[in-house]
């Protein structure tokens, strides 16, 4: 992965129309959104699709990045998540019942953060979650790596929907609070 | 329990991916309208996006690649959504030295094209035309002479659609939607919302085969603003038709 301010570079160069430089910050960041987007969506089919539609979207918008506001990675794996929950919402035959990856996913569901390198804001976010109670915690943490829905939620976790519904609005606000809004 | 949290618990859970097809639609909606709910997103998108730390890379298939580099070069921008004219033009042009270098390759290509419609028998056999020509299709769309029109064109080799409006207005806090049936999907498929300026062009038929574009019928129907909440057509439909040919068949 390129530091965070070559791909500032990169996206700027690609605002501009470069489709040179469009290629790197393919070649930089395809892995991790197309990771972010196949855990979502866990179907290759669907996350190709989700993956040209991403790198279309970013090629029209580059110019609207503003690096004051987030960081490239972080930008673009917004973009991508928002295309694969989208397309997960919409096709409601993705379940995850049916997944037989979805297993192998909660398992490795414990501590998807151990032993990474871990950046000043994910640390403040990782403390903030960390006060949550561990069941509000999982749901967040659910609700952001698997793009699960409410209703999906409150199967996974065994628990009616409204309570989810409750505990989400809970979870977000503290979030919030905790990282000082 | 304030309006103003209601307004960011919306946007977090926007962010995390939470809400239904319909509560999406709506929050994308605010989104694009209402600037104060699109910092929120942004905010939460901010704080929440560090958590893709956690996330194993993995290598996508090379062929993505290769076709996001041919919706580019050929079908242009976005794939499911619909993008104004004004903005391709602004994109076309990033392209377009490309485009001159082709276009003494593209008059021989029409000089074959003119002559495969008008004397197949002088092709040489192996790129005598199969079947009809392909290429434009148009469908033109009204009810009747007060309703609506709008012109539907697709590039079916480039699975590019262009919507003229003739006649439509856009009904305030309405939005246009335009939907593909086929026999092939038990339910219509969105297309896009058809832009408020006279051309809206979009390559959401990208997702679909030749065949399926040429033989299903289109459809508009009026929608609440930003699109319809369901997924499936849920406002009047306004019209519905089939694509025809520009040019004739390249045999009788």
């Amino acid at each position: 992965m390129l530091t965070a301010a070559e791909l500032v570079g990169l996206l700027r160069a690609v605002a501009a129309g470069d489709q040179a430089a469009f290629e790197r910050l393919y070649a930089a960041t395809r892995a991790k959104l197309y990771g972010v987007v196949l855990r979502i969506l866990r179907r290759a089919d669907l996350a190709d699709e989700v993956m040209q539609e991403a790198y279309l979207k970013i090629w029209n918008s580059a110019g609207q990045f503003d690096p004051a506001v987030a960081s490239p990675i972080t930008w673009m794996v917004a973009i991508a998540r928002n295309r694969a929950i989208d397309l997960a919402r919409k096709k409601r035959d993705i379940s995850v019942e049916e997944a037989p990856e979805a297993l192998e996913f909660a398992a490795e569901f414990a501590d998807p953060l151990a032993g990474r390198e871990r950046s000043e804001e994910l640390r403040r976010l990782l403390d903030c979650l960390g006060r949550l109670d561990p069941e509000q915690r999982q749901l967040m943490l659910l609700a952001y790596y698997d793009g699960l829905s409410r209703e999906q939620l409150a199967s996974r976790l065994g628990r009616p929907v409204n309570t989810i519904k409750t505990w989400l609005r809970r979870s977000i606000l503290a979030v919030r609070e905790c990282l000082g809004s | 329990m304030t309006s103003d949290d209601d307004r960011d618990v919306l946007a977090a859970e926007y962010v995390l991916g939470t809400l239904d097809a319909a509560e999406g639609a709506r929050a994308e909606a605010l989104v694009r309208s209402d600037a104060g709910f699109a910092t929120l997103v942004r905010d939460w998108e901010r704080r929440l996006g560090e958590l893709h730390a956690g996330i194993e890379p993995v290598e996508p298939p090379p062929q993505v690649f290769e076709r996001i580099r041919q919706r580019l070069s050929g079908a242009e921008p976005s794939g499911a959504q619909v993008v104004e004219l004004a903005e391709m033009r602004r994109r076309v042009q990033r392209w377009r030295n490309f485009g001159t270098a082709m276009a003494a390759l593209a008059a021989v290509l029409v000089a074959l094209l003119v002559t495969s419609v008008l004397r197949p028998d002088l092709m040489p056999a192996r790129v005598q035309p199969e079947g009809p020509a392909a290429g434009r299709l148009v469908a033109v769309l009204q009810q009747d002479a007060a309703s609506p029109a709008f012109i539907l064109t697709v590039d079916i080799d480039q699975r590019v659609m262009t919507v003229r409006r003739v006649a439509a207005q856009q009904p305030s806090g309405k939005s246009y939607e335009l939907w593909l049936v086929s026999k092939q999907f038990p339910k219509p498929r969105s297309l896009g919302l058809v832009g408020a300026q006279e051309f809206t062009t979009g390559t959401a038929l990208a997702a679909y085969q030749p065949e399926t574009i040429s033989d299903a019928t289109y459809a508009i129907s009026l929608e609440p603003e930003g699109g319809s909440p369901t997924g499936e057509p849920t406002g009047a439909v306004l019209w519905g038709g089939k694509l025809i040919e520009t040019l004739p068949a390249a045999r009788p």
